[in-house]
């Protein structure tokens, strides 16, 4: 097939084409990600398919199937639903609120037949399909500097103080901060990202004092100073910290990392998956794992700055950041560089809430790519 | 067509600043990336060693070991303290587990009744996490076997192979020995502000009484430590063996005892209460020195019940109680034998005759056994008169007898290295003085029972002993020893002693007395060894227990066991060339030449025929008078062996 003929009009809504103008090269970074993953929840379990490393693999490729099929999914249709989904993400926050179930001591669950779920991970797209939408019709003038900045700042407020209350100080810091990265890459003034920052780092210390939970307050504590309390909640990070530092240039080798075999690191299949890789592959297999990870978030942005659609702009850049997001926090949890916050690294860590968010992102982001020549709507931003 | 909402020039404005703003993110993301990338070199290539020991602690824990307590011999190498292989099961409380669930697994192959399980639930829920608690101990192989295959699916259960202390002779040493028992909060904190971690094993006994307290730290040796790989909830995952320190086990700890002496008392003392002390006259050593009645040291280790406990202590036998050391009784007669040595030392002439009548007046009435007419003071020490020592005390007065009987050991504390020896006393006038403050004048009427051994004098059998040896040594002030050697260490011999400050003219001449006690006195023919010209001298002694006129004490062996005199027999032989000297004492045992003097003999005569020179008197050949002279001295047989030869000549 000619470049030509993709010129042809209607031929790229063939279904074929869109397969085609999927990045092939991205799904296969991805499956690299989630092999490494896999391949460490098999030497966790003592080399053993199960409980984890069967699963992992299977639900990726479940996800991979329902990304490609989201990827030639119109953007039209990725436009339309942007706010009903945004609106059914804010009510399951209200129902979980009223309904929901109590685990770990926080209400972040909500059962639906046998199926149980997180909406503040419906909540982590649907503030990305929000935002989107709403710049997309909204001239750079309006987005840069003026009154009308309170709309999509009350749009990311409702559900981060939805999710906060849970309390899931993770997830309403990702939605957060995603939300952010929107209204920033939508060209908000450098001026009022500096006050904002300002005001954000000046609000840290009441924040700490007067808001968070006790178990919040001491994980920051522990991160602040890990080893004042090496048993007891700086516990998570000097161990983590140990699997690493051990692991070396080359690493234990697999399956003979003593921190994640005995146990030794908590969460070690969740959250400090990469701690266990650190461990028993080294620095080399470590960097071999951020290098794909680099590289996922490079060709997603370049498939947001390929983009013809604002819309399709903003929300591939959205999704990436927070994919983004997940992995640089996650690193920098697992290495020592932030306080222990329940954020996994996404893909290399067991638990299927996470995958589903990051896929269907991802989905999004290939949608934008296969019809990055689309229009999206014609005038004024009705669909077509 | 409708109006575009946004023109082309503000499409491209908002176009260029995404633009822009994604190169930027994409910037932060990368310098996100590298932040990380050089914390993970700076962690892992910098900081490796630090993480790597950090690691390996985690990884690997020493468990301590403890070494083979060190075993207890007799001056022969018989074992009198061991240890023997014990299959224990022990079950530690962890996560996962239902200690009752796992209790009631465990019955259905050891028994385990209703009340013990209560009893151990009890201490497994209090005991730490993960600390074992024995709940069974001595357990078959059978049963072992069957646990340790059981045990990978019963979390927190144990079965493994520890030493248990084992006293091959159960009663006969307990009271020198002691025993060994579990460590009691009052053995930490004694062990000061650090104790040894040792002490905390499960497995660890420590010394409890006697040898095994005293000389605990020698016996305990050094623990070793097994190296074991532990998962982050410290259950063991592997040992490894390369690793393992190796423990150090305890030194052999020697004694001057001799097994067959030791038990020989024990066999003569049958259920009678009492002590016996045999020592080498040459060199102190103790070849006896027996309590009677005595317990199972091994129940001790054990654990005793409550109803065993009880029954031990309060039998009126006490049996938990060294009487050899922690008892003193007045010594009756046998002090006589200082009374007539401080007479002869002060310048007194033994030619003095003082004529017994039976009875004596002096302030009040005072008796004696018999009516022995004229004596001097040799027939006064052989027929024990009471009468002719009343007057010898009061010529002397307690202070002289005092100064005497103090250079023969008598009150005093020997260093034998095991505790709970009783000082007992030897009374004057200045322990008056300072016992009676309202009556601190010695009244003359205090001397003549001061005499005979009774009033306020009261010494353990361990002194008696050492005095009679002193006496039959005649040149040392001889100390007594108990522990000959500590891992191989030869301990200070009792005879490195200063000399006895003594004239030897009249130590001699107590020595003659002493042998006409058991030739023509009180023990004639009861002290007859029956081993030809190896004779035995000694004293007997017959202690009131409690004053006759009060109506309460009772002579002989008539009436209630508890309120009988106590018997006493102090010896040594052979006669003319002294080896051995010993005392007996046999708690309400009536007259000491009936009940003490018969077993002295026994024991002396285990001794003697223990001792080859003593052996080849006892056992020669008839001489032959027709041979010349210097084929007469000819050793007949190899040193030691026993040959009986026919007479071929005339009997001697």
């Amino acid at each position: 097939m000619t470049v030509s003929a993709l010129t042809r009009p209607g031929e790229r809504d063939r279904l074929i084409v869109k397969l085609s103008e999927i990045d092939w090269v991205f799904v296969l970074v991805l499956s690299l990600i989630a092999g490494a993953g896999a391949l460490m929840l098999f030497s966790m379990a003592g080399s053993s398919w199960m409980p984890w490393a069967a699963a992992h693999l299977g639900r990726f490729a479940l996800l991979l199937l329902v990304m490609i099929v989201l990827a030639v999914v119109d953007l039209r249709v990725w436009f339309a639903i942007a706010y009903p989904l945004y609106g059914f993400g804010l009510l399951l926050l209200v129902a979980v609120e009223a309904v929901g179930d109590v685990r770990l001591g926080a209400q972040r669950w909500l059962s639906i037949g046998p199926f149980s779920f997180q909406p503040s991970e419906v909540m982590k797209l649907g503030i990305v399909l929000a935002l989107a939408r709403l710049y997309h019709g909204v001239p750079a003038q309006r987005a840069r500097l003026s009154w009308w900045l309170f709309v999509p700042a009350t749009m990311i407020a409702l559900p981060v103080l939805l999710v906060a209350h849970q309390p899931d100080l993770g997830t309403a810091m990702l939605i957060a901060l995603t939300g952010a990265a929107i209204v920033v890459l939508a060209g908000l003034s450098w001026r009022l990202i500096a006050i904002f920052s300002v005001t954000a780092i000046a609000a840290v210390v009441p924040m700490i004092t007067f808001v968070l939970h006790d178990y919040q307050r001491e994980r920051i504590f522990t991160f602040l100073n890990p080893e004042s309390d090496p048993s007891g909640s700086g516990y998570h990070i000097l161990q983590s910290m140990i699997a690493l530092g051990s692991g070396g240039l080359l690493g234990k080798g697999y399956g003979l990392g003593s921190q994640s075999q005995l146990n030794f690191l908590p969460e070690k299949q969740t959250d400090f998956a990469f701690a266990a890789l650190a461990e028993e592959f080294g620095f080399l297999g470590c960097i071999s794992i951020l290098a794909l990870y680099a590289a996922v978030i490079f060709m997603a942005l370049r498939t947001a700055y390929l983009s013809h659609s604002h819309f399709g702009r903003l929300a591939a850049s959205g999704a990436t950041a927070t994919f983004t997001l997940y992995v640089l926090i996650n690193g920098a949890m697992v290495m020592g560089l932030a306080p222990v916050v329940g954020v996994p690294m996404p893909l290399l860590s067991y638990g299927g809430t996470v995958m589903v968010t990051v896929m269907a992102g991802f989905g999004l982001v290939q949608s934008v790519r296969v019809h990055r020549y689309a229009e999206v709507t014609s005038g004024k931003g009705s669909f077509v | 067509m409708t109006q575009p909402a946004i023109f082309f020039e503000e499409v491209n404005e908002r176009q260029g600043a995404f633009h822009r703003r994604s190169i930027l993110m994409g910037a932060f993301a990368g310098v996100g990336m590298a932040a990380l990338g050089a914390r993970l070199a700076y962690l892992q290539l910098f900081e490796t060693q630090r993480y790597e020991k950090l690691a390996t602690s985690n990884q690997f824990n020493f468990k301590l070991m403890p070494a083979p307590r060190g075993i207890i011999v007799d001056r022969n190498g018989a074992i009198l303290a061991a240890n023997r292989p014990n299959f224990r099961l022990m079950v530690a409380r962890d996560k996962g587990m239902d200690p009752e669930a796992t209790l009631h697994t465990l019955a259905e192959y050891v028994p385990l009744d209703e009340t013990r399980q209560r009893r151990l639930l009890k201490d497994i829920n209090s005991a730490p996490k993960r600390a074992p608690v024995q709940v069974m101990e001595d357990m078959s192989w059978e049963q072992f076997s069957a646990i340790n295959v059981r045990a990978p699916e019963l979390p927190g259960v144990t079965a493994d192979m520890g030493e248990v202390r084992v006293y091959p002779h159960g009663g006969a040493f307990a009271h020198v020995i002691g025993y060994v028992a579990k460590v009691n909060k009052e053995d930490v904190e004694k062990a000061g502000p650090h104790p040894d971690p040792i002490m905390l094993h499960p497995s660890f006994r420590i010394g409890k009484q006697g040898v095994e307290k005293a000389f605990d730290m020698d016996l305990r040796g050094k623990a070793g430590a097994k190296k074991v790989e532990v998962d982050a909830n410290g259950r063991e995952v592997r040992e490894d063996a390369q690793g393992d320190i190796p423990a150090t086990p305890g030194k052999v700890i020697e004694l001057t005892l001799d097994a067959d002496v030791q038990l020989r008392a024990e066999e003569v003392f049958g259920e009678e209460s009492g002590a016996a002390v045999v020592m080498d006259v040459r060199n102190g050593d103790l070849l006896c020195l027996f309590s009677g009645p005595s317990f199972d040291a091994n129940r001790f280790v054990r654990g005793l019940t409550g109803a065993e406990y009880r029954g031990l202590a309060q039998y009126d036998h006490k049996p938990l109680f060294n009487k050899a050391l922690t008892a003193t009784y007045p010594p009756g007669s046998t002090f006589k034998t200082m009374v007539a040595l401080a007479a002869l030392e002060n310048g007194y002439d033994p030619k003095t005759v003082h004529v017994c009548s039976g009875h004596w007046y002096f302030g009040r009435m005072w008796k004696c056994d018999a009516v022995h007419g004229a004596q001097d003071l040799h027939h006064a020490v052989a027929t024990s008169c009471d009468i002719y020592f009343y007057q010898t005390a009061l010529w002397l007065g307690p202070d002289r007898i005092a100064e005497t009987a103090r250079k023969f050991g008598l009150g005093e504390i020997f260093d034998i290295g095991i505790p709970g020896q009783k000082k007992g006393l030897v009374p004057d006038t200045a322990y008056k003085k300072r016992r009676f403050p309202k009556d601190p004048k010695w009244h003359p009427g205090e001397t003549p029972s001061m005499g005979i051994g009774q009033g306020y004098t009261n010494l353990n059998p361990l002194q008696l002993c050492v005095m009679t040896a002193r006496i039959a040594n005649g040149e040392k002030s001889l100390h007594p020893r108990l522990v000959r050697a500590i891992g191989g260490v030869e301990q200070k011999s009792g005879a490195a002693w200063g000399d006895l400050p003594v004239n030897k003219d009249n130590l001699h001449f107590v020595r003659e007395a002493m042998a006409a006690v058991t030739t023509i006195g009180t023990a004639a023919r009861v002290a007859d060894l029956g081993l030809g010209n190896v004779k035995m001298a000694g004293k007997t002694g017959t202690a009131q227990a409690y004053s006759y006129g009060a109506g309460r004490g009772v002579h002989g062996t008539a009436g209630a066991w508890k309120l009988r005199d106590h018997a006493w027999f102090v010896a040594f032989a052979p006669y003319d060339d002294p080896r051995y000297a010993i005392s007996v004492l046999v708690e309400h045992g009536g007259f000491g030449a009936a009940a003490a003097a018969p077993r002295a003999r026994e024991i002396m005569r285990t001794v003697l025929l223990k001792d080859p020179d003593v052996m080849k008197r006892v056992v020669r050949p008839a001489p032959m008078p027709d041979l010349p002279p210097e084929m007469q001295n000819q050793p007949d047989a190899a040193d030691g062996v026993v040959t009986a030869q026919a007479p071929t000549g005339k009997p001697a």
